[in-house]
């Protein structure tokens, strides 16, 4: 570029002038944010959020999930990262003419950031070419929807693909066709920075901040939902519109680039429901603009997303934990749904006998809760008052849970359990009539009231007793107990039944039959969504069943893990009919029984009913058990 | 419009009731309570009523029960649902004879100048079915009982009533007293906002004016005990020994 030159002073003008804009822009965007709602759990725990933001953000953890999109995508954000040094020793260039990093670096460094600028940008033009080919001949299903600005990927592919050749085009060669490509490549990189605020492509800036400060994989509780205050939180309740959501919900509106990954696992969407978690998010980020440009006609809420949406959801978490930018889009239908409930009690009529049976009778079903320990009668198990009677205080407690106690399919592994916990000898009790429902159902249901109300008399229950330790078979009450009950002072070391027998067989506590005559059995296992992706427990009900049963084979579904696949029971789904699409079930059993399996197990009660029933409407000899069970039928 | 319903507080059905050591009454122990079924469908017909007026908030619904203090609750949990305010007729003794429980409601609402007062078609626990037509007389007020539809235009009351295989419909005019049937309307569940807002609506308490009992309550006792079924046997093995125990044991053949 010669020495100092109108030219120089005409590109520091539009680098201002570009940065100007851009900065206005990233104001209006913060400006947005602000009406949100406060949410100060988003600066706790750096070092967890640096390590999120480097896994997650930098290398790109669950992009990979993928494992076409994921090496494409990768390759881009890496040599974005990379270029991103080019482009700035290009900008300082273009303002001082001559400027190089040369000088400032040893030779062989400015050589392998020379080298590695080329390679970057190839790699860069042939993931776009790829990319666009890709969404053009391929039509891949998760990219396509009508909420989505399906033009806006091609514009932006192109745009990046244009912005490689300048740069290479500018590299080589001299004189004014080299002007002209620099000054091309350099209004591309400004128009391109300038462009980002009003596409959905926000999310090149937006991302990585994005994973920082969410708390999809932690710090904190994982799944865990915030607790209103029922005393003070009430000006509204839940959310109605963008304006009572999180700030941080509405920075998810930013981040999204409509991947699509969220609603090609979301067990709802997959079976034909109106619920499309990529579409909630979009419909944040619309709404928040139109807000922001002070449109208060219509709310989130009704007007963008309806109720039938909102009700589809099982709270499976499948949707946030593909999310490659850690957007939580569950957290916003949950507050949606404590607006409907708790504001406006909007919900399916057939919830309400379980509503009401929750606060009537401790159990979202309508049996006498003098009943709750029937199931032991004749076993010889104490209850805690029982005990307490004596002076005495057991090692764990039993916590059984409304199905363990009511439902006939899910007493079996009730008693199973317990036949376990005697022979290896464990000093146990039950809380008999005290238990009473952990809230779970109530608390996805959005009547955070209610589940309020059973959280507390169940944490005065346990305190009175100087309860420690709890074991449970049941997702749904683990994770109540062990994850949520901390928010109202309840602190207990709570494990899942499959984890407990596990740690028991390790220690050689469980006495079972010698093995020569076992057949060979083929199981496969289906992960329970409170278990898993929501606790992260997969391997213990596995290695229990390979203990429990040496001659086992067991084969895993395409889905397994944590890209299991939600039974359709929970988040509250369990009380209301399925009455669109195909049966959620019915595509999970499906999947279990294509593998062959001669048993399927399980390991949380309502996966039990959904499998079970499913299993049984296809007149299939397939055996549903859960893990206490195969391991109980072993018992010496 | 001024409308009052009668509301009762009874105990949760489905649970296995055990009689208190007096013999004479429930032992209430771990029992739950709310609003009994019929009358929780007048409070939501009565707030049905009030949200077709013209000017909803011109017209009330005032709930009253009659019972010690817990049954502030059951009032609560009406305003809740949206009733105006409440009277709580405050008797502590349990009370048998529909006929005093009557006097002291009637006392109550003479002078109220409700225009229609409800009740439910009866209550859940007692199942008399006798307290609301007793009001009615004590006011001289017309009564229909068991009502599923009501519509009230200008002055007059329509009531239809179930009956086997058909219905009626009856109109009379207000003020009047009409007993609620099942079908009518599904009771609203209370919104949290509806919880708030009730915590702050107006509750009186006097006491009830009760009349005297004319008969008491002497005994009440549990059915025996379903002696456990027997498995005799599988298939046409069983038939015989089946045939024979229906004739000398159960005396049925």
């Amino acid at each position: 570029m010669g020495s100092w030159s109108a030219s120089s002073v005409l590109f520091t003008i539009v680098v201002v002038a570009a940065f100007g804009f851009f900065s206005y822009n990233v104001q209006r965007l913060v400006g947005e944010l602000q009406l949100g709602r406060h949410d100060d759990s988003r600066w706790n725990d750096l070092p967890r959020r640096f390590w999120n933001f480097l896994q997650i953000g930098i290398f790109q953890k669950k992009i990979f999930r993928d494992g076409v999109a994921g090496p494409m995508h990768a390759a881009i954000f890496w040599g974005f990262c990379v270029l991103t040094l080019g482009t700035i020793e290009m900008i300082l260039g273009g303002i001082a003419p001559g400027f190089s990093f040369a000088p400032y670096v040893p030779a062989p460094v400015y050589a392998f950031y020379e080298m590695n600028q080329n390679l970057w940008g190839a790699l860069v033009l042939a993931a776009v070419s790829f990319a666009l080919f890709r969404r053009i001949t391929k039509r891949v299903k998760r990219l396509q929807g009508k909420e989505t600005h399906a033009d806006d990927p091609l514009l932006i592919l192109s745009w990046i693909g244009a912005l490689m050749i300048t740069m290479f085009a500018s590299h080589a060669t001299t004189g004014i066709v080299h002007d002209l490509f620099w000054w091309s490549h350099a209004l591309l990189v400004l128009g391109f920075l300038n462009y980002l605020p009003y596409s959905k492509h926000l999310h090149v800036v937006v991302s990585l901040p994005n994973v920082f400060l969410s708390n999809t994989s932690g710090p904190g509780v994982i799944g865990a939902m915030r607790p209103m205050d029922l005393e003070s939180d009430i000006a509204v309740f839940g959310a109605k519109d963008v304006t009572d959501l999180s700030w941080k919900s509405l920075l998810d509106g930013f981040a999204c680039t409509e991947c699509g990954r969220c609603t090609s696992v979301c067990p709802a969407n997959l079976t034909g429901k109106l619920l499309n978690p990529r579409k909630i998010v979009i419909n944040v980020r619309e709404r928040l603009e139109a807000e922001a440009k002070g449109d208060h006609s219509k709310t989130l809420l009704d007007d963008f997303i309806t109720e039938e949406e909102l009700w589809s959801c099982t709270t499976c978490r499948a949707c946030v934990q593909e999310c490659p930018v850690s957007i939580d889009q569950l957290s916003v239908i949950l507050e949606l749904r404590r607006n409907l409930v708790l504001g406006e009690s909007r919900f399916p009529e057939e919830v309400m006998p379980a509503f009401e049976s929750m606060e009537q009778r401790g159990s979202p079903w309508a049996f006498d809760p003098g009943d709750r320990g029937k199931w032991a009668a004749g076993l010889d198990i104490p209850t805690m008052a029982e005990m307490a009677g004596r002076n005495q205080r057991p090692e764990v407690l039993y916590w059984v849970g409304c199905m363990g106690s009511f439902d006939d399919r899910a007493k079996k592994t009730t008693v199973a359990f317990a036949k376990i916990l005697k022979a290896a000898n464990v000093n146990f009790a039950i809380l008999g009539q005290e238990e009473k429902c952990n809230g779970d159902a109530a608390r996805r249901m959005g009547n955070e009231y209610l589940y309020q109300m059973l959280a507390k008399e169940n944490i005065e229950t346990l305190e009175r007793y100087g309860v420690k330790t709890v074991v449970t078979a049941c997702p749904h009450c683990f994770h109540q107990i062990g994850n949520e009950y901390p928010q109202f002072g309840g602190n207990y070391d709570v494990v899942h039944h499959s984890t407990y027998i596990e740690s028991l067989m390790a220690a050689g506590r469980v006495p079972l039959r010698d093995d020569l005559h076992e057949p060979v059995r083929t199981f496969t296992y289906h992960d329970s969504c409170y278990l898993g992706r929501y606790n992260d427990v997969y391997s213990a009900p596995r290695e229990t069943l390979k203990r429990a049963l040496p001659m086992l084979n067991l084969v895993e579904m395409p889905r397994s893990k944590d890209r299991g696949l939600c039974c359709g029971a929970g988040g509250g789904r369990m009380f209301m009919e399925e009455k669109v699409g195909k049966r959620i079930n019915a595509e999970r059993a499906e999947e279990a029984l294509a593998t062959g399996a001669d048993a399927i197990a399980v390991a949380c009660p309502f996966c039990m009913t959904m499998m079970a029933d499913s299993v049984k409407s296809r007149d299939s000899h397939v055996d549903v058990y859960d893990v206490a069970e195969v391991v109980a039928g072993r018992l010496a | 419009m001024k409308i009052a319903v009668l509301i009762k507080r009874v105990p949760d059905m489905d649970v296995r009731f055990k009689i208190a050591p007096s013999g004479t009454a429930v032992d209430e122990s771990g029992l739950k309570f709310d609003i009994s079924d019929f009358d929780g469908y007048a409070v939501e017909a009565a707030l049905q009523l009030k949200e077709k007026q013209a000017d909803p908030a011109a017209s009330e619904v005032v709930v009253i029960s009659l019972g010690p203090d817990v049954v502030q609750e059951t009032l609560r949990k009406a305003m809740s649902m949206g009733a105006d305010r409440a009277v709580q007729l405050k008797h502590d003794a349990p009370l048998h004879d529909s006929y005093a429980i009557a006097t002291a409601l009637a006392a109550e609402l003479k002078g109220g100048a409700y225009d229609l007062v409800m009740f439910g078609r009866m209550s859940i626990d007692t199942a008399n079915q006798s307290t609301g037509t007793i009001v009615a007389e004590l006011l001289g007020l017309p009564i229909v009982t068991a009502i599923s539809q009501l519509t009230v235009n200008g002055g007059q009351v329509t009531a239809r009533r179930e009956l086997e295989g058909a219905y009626e419909l009856i109109a009379c005019p207000l003020p009047a007293v009409v007993s609620i049937d099942e079908g009518i309307a599904r009771p609203r569940y209370p919104s949290l906002k509806g919880i708030m807002a009730a915590k702050k609506k107006p509750l009186e308490t006097k006491p009830a004016q009760v009349g005297e009992e004319r008969y008491k309550l002497d005994k009440m006792e549990l059915p025996p005990e379903r002696a456990a079924g027997r498995i005799i046997g599988e298939g046409k093995d069983a038939v015989p020994e089946l045939v024979r125990l229906l004739k000398e044991e159960a005396k049925v053949l």
